[in-house]
């Protein structure tokens, strides 16, 4: 991978909003129902340009939904979302790129179609696609796997195949689902520290749903905490860190020091969802 | 498992092979079983061998398979058309998809003797027949396909801006694709059977036809090796087609 | 998702709708555009059902259908379950026997139907075999299916606490068993409905198949349409009574 690396400007200091979620809420079911759950209750944040944000809370409070209405695959029941601007109506190919946490590459297709495919969806233009392709496989390490299938890939790699595919798109944001939940812990490791440095070198600004408290603290520069459903910001945590995040951050005691304060936040969050799962059921 | 265990599998299917064609020629030594119900082996096989080598069958042979490739080009337009239309709404196919699966489940060799009124003892009949039957496979087959392709592939696509074709041509499609070709398979297949019992109740030419005549003129080993030769044909159609189908589904995954 | 109430009605009722369009488009059809030798409105099939009924030997002929089904379908259950259980519950048989009997299982029974005539006549006997030969397989495949799922760890569980042959069989084996069984009888149903139909149509001389040939040869599409509707509705309710059942007795079963 490419070692050239820039540091990111740490925290938020004199940087421009890039989004603006306001006061946005989301719920299923109409008011009166019973069987109506609120999964997100006026969750309001600006983002800066250039930053990671992770979102992090226990099951079913909406940060998947959140991320989701950021990148336009849902509409608030409530608020809104603007983007450099522009209030969000719909997908925003242009604008922003998703990884999912399930594998969401085209099983017909190789590693490279697939990339390639992916800007054919936003409009690239067809000649630019190959070498655009090359470029994001090579960025993550899969230059040699071009023109494999997905079936013959690991988890990990197929993450990172659909990072290279989300690359591709050059967009300025990227929305990233638990990209990395469905992976053992040490390749999660590895490849946090991978997209560390890449996202170092591109200076893209990211959204990043976990789970995984230290998955969060290694890599954002602020990690929101969002409370048991109906999910609301509890706090923000702000990473001084810079960017690329070194192996020797992990062990740490500022880490350590981090994770154990979004243990406290949390720990009575997930305690309230467990009560809360025996009625309703879980919305993600 | 033990390569002994293979072997021994081995013998006693070679076994059962064997004790039925001694028990087939001992039935048929002089006295035994009537030779008018079951003709010896060796004339049957001499017959068999016979149909491979005169063009004696073409005839009929080529009725048999005009019919069956018409019946499945008409059920296959026909059913990925409805299918993929129906798909398109997920509404639609809460109404249709039961009604189909419902319909599906009357013997559809009943509409055999309308057909006879309607077409008549000709080919007609047995291609309404063979598109009736082989229509059902492909249209459920087609719903399925399209209508449950997983939802994160068309998530995906979506959120890098596909639009309708595209999304069409590059997701569904390729998705939908092995369901689709199993629906194909059953819809060949069982036209082609179904086209053998029309022709058996009622024709004027074709395979079934030829079995059904010997059968009344009483020339057994005859109509014995013409069932052989009906019977490997339907094992070779079937063969083909499932390997067709496998390749099918290998080259889109 | 969020369930759309609003201007859409219930699917049930929307096929219904579905039917009732297509009926009429057939009445109106037919009665004005169609030429009466091959074609009659649905109004005329109606009418034509109490003709059916009122002929005592139409009426017989189908009597003995229902009355071949059933006795093919008894016997295809015997038979396939028996020889499945014989099969299924030894890897070995099941290695070597199954595959016999799976290539019988793909042969093209219509070719044999002749065959069967011969050898039984063209009474109830040859059409009952004909069902036979066509239920047994289903039955059979389903019931060492069924066999198959056993969990070693159950049996070696009874055993271990003592079980004798005769209590393993009726404590797991057997009620192991009843989802396959009764899924095997639904299969087995609708296979002995196509062999005894098509059966009966071949034998022109006699039974269901006389009169659908009479009436076809005779161009009384009302009688025909009548007397296929009747037969279409029993086989409806036969394989219904045979899903429902299914469906009941595997209500206790998670899988």
């Amino acid at each position: 991978m490419n070692t050239e690396v820039k540091t990111r400007s740490a925290g938020v200091s004199g940087a421009e909003t890039v989004i603006r979620i306001e006061g946005v809420s989301q719920a299923f079911g109409a008011a009166g129902d019973p069987r109506r759950v609120v999964a997100l209750e006026s969750a309001s944040l600006d983002i800066t340009r250039g930053e990671l944000l992770c979102l992090i809370g226990p099951s079913g409070c909406g940060k998947s939904t959140l991320l989701n209405i950021v990148g336009g695959l849902a509409s608030p029941t409530t608020g809104r979302v603007v983007i450099d601007g522009q209030p969000v109506r719909g997908p925003s190919p242009q604008k922003v790129a998703f990884v999912f946490q399930e594998n969401t590459l085209f099983p017909w297709r190789t590693v490279i179609d697939n990339v390639k495919l992916g800007m054919a969806f936003q409009g690239v233009d067809k000649g630019e696609r190959e070498g655009r392709a090359h470029e994001s496989l090579k960025a993550v390490g899969l230059a040699e796997f071009a023109h494999h299938y997905p079936a013959q890939l690991s988890g990990g790699m197929k993450q990172r195949a659909q990072l290279a595919r989300a690359l591709g798109l050059q967009t300025e944001i990227l929305l990233m689902d638990e990209p990395f939940a469905a992976l053992d812990e040490q390749t999660r490791m590895v490849l946090g520290e991978d997209l560390s440095v890449l996202l170092a070198r591109t200076g893209k600004t990211i959204i990043f749903v976990t789970h995984s408290l230290v998955e969060a603290v290694f890599l954002a520069d602020r990690v929101a905490v969002l409370t048991a459903r109906p999910g609301k910001i509890k706090k923000i945590i702000n990473v001084e860190e810079g960017h690329p995040r070194k192996s020797n951050f992990m062990t740490s005691p500022k880490l350590g020091a981090l994770r154990n304060e979004l243990y406290a936040l949390l720990h009575d969050e997930i305690r309230k969802t467990m009560t809360q799962r025996g009625e309703g059921g879980e919305h993600a | 498992m033990k390569p002994q265990t293979r072997i021994a599998q081995r013998f006693v299917q070679l076994g059962v092979l064997v004790a039925i064609l001694v028990a087939w020629y001992w039935a048929t030594l002089p006295g035994h079983v009537n030779q008018l119900l079951l003709p010896a082996p060796l004339p049957v096989f001499r017959n068999f061998w016979i149909l491979f080598t005169t063009s004696s069958i073409w005839p009929d042979l080529f009725v048999t398979v005009r019919e069956w490739i018409t019946a499945f080009l008409i059920a296959s337009i026909s059913g990925c058309t409805l299918g993929y239309v129906i798909s398109r709404s997920a509404y639609a196919v809460r109404v249709f998809d039961p009604l189909l699966a419902g319909l599906y489940s009357i013997p559809a060799i009943l509409l055999f003797p309308l057909y006879l009124l309607f077409f008549g003892l000709g080919p007609g009949s047995k291609i309404a027949i063979g598109t009736t039957i082989a229509f059902f496979p492909i249209v459920l087959n087609t719903i399925a396909g399209l209508a449950y392709v997983d939802k994160a592939y068309i998530t995906a696509a979506k959120s890098m801006g596909a639009n309708d074709f595209q999304m069409f041509w590059n997701v569904m499609m390729p998705a939908a694709f092995p369901v689709v070709l199993t629906g194909l398979r059953l819809g060949c297949i069982v036209a082609f059977l179904s086209i053998l019992g029309g022709e058996t109740i009622s024709s004027l030419a074709g395979l079934g036809h030829r079995i059904v005549s010997l059968a009344e003129n009483m020339e057994s080993a005859q109509m014995f090796g013409n069932i052989l030769f009906a019977v490997a044909m339907a094992f070779i159609i079937n063969g083909v087609v499932s390997f067709a189908e496998a390749r099918g589904r290998r080259g889109m995954q | 998702m969020t369930e759309r109430k609003g201007p859409l009605m219930s699917p049930g009722i929307a096929r219904l709708l579905v039917i009732l369009a297509l009926v009429l488009l057939w009445e109106i059809g037919a009665r004005y555009y169609a030429d009466p030798l091959f074609l009659c409105p649905p109004s005329q099939a109606v009418g034509a059902l109490q003709h059916i009924f009122a002929d005592p030997k139409i009426v017989n002929a189908i009597r003995v259908t229902i009355y071949e089904v059933v006795v093919a379908f008894l016997m295809s259950v015997a038979v396939g379950m028996s020889v499945g259980l014989a099969v299924g519950l030894h890897g070995f048989t099941k290695q070597s026997i199954l595959p016999v009997i799976l290539l019988l299982y793909a042969t093209p029974q219509a070719t044999i139907l002749p065959l069967f005539v011969l050898s039984f006549g063209i009474g109830p006997a040859a059409k009952i075999a004909f069902g036979v030969s066509h239920g047994i397989f289903p039955v059979i495949v389903t019931t060492v299916a069924g066999v198959q799922n056993l969990r070693q760890p159950l049996l070696t569980a009874a055993r271990s606490m003592g079980a004798n042959r005769l209590q393993v069989f009726n404590a797991i084996i057997f009620p192991h068993m009843i989802p396959s069984f009764f899924t095997g009888m639904r299969l087995g149903m609708t296979s002995v409905l196509l062999g005894v139909l098509l059966a009966e149509l071949y034998v022109s001389t006699a039974g269901i198949g006389f009169y659908t040939r009479l009436f076809a040869e005779s161009f009384s599409p009302p009688d025909l349409f009548a007397l296929i509707a009747v037969l279409a509705a029993i086989a409806v309710t036969l394989n219904e009574l045979c899903r429902t059942a299914e469906r009941r007795f595997s209500r206790w079963h998670a899988s």
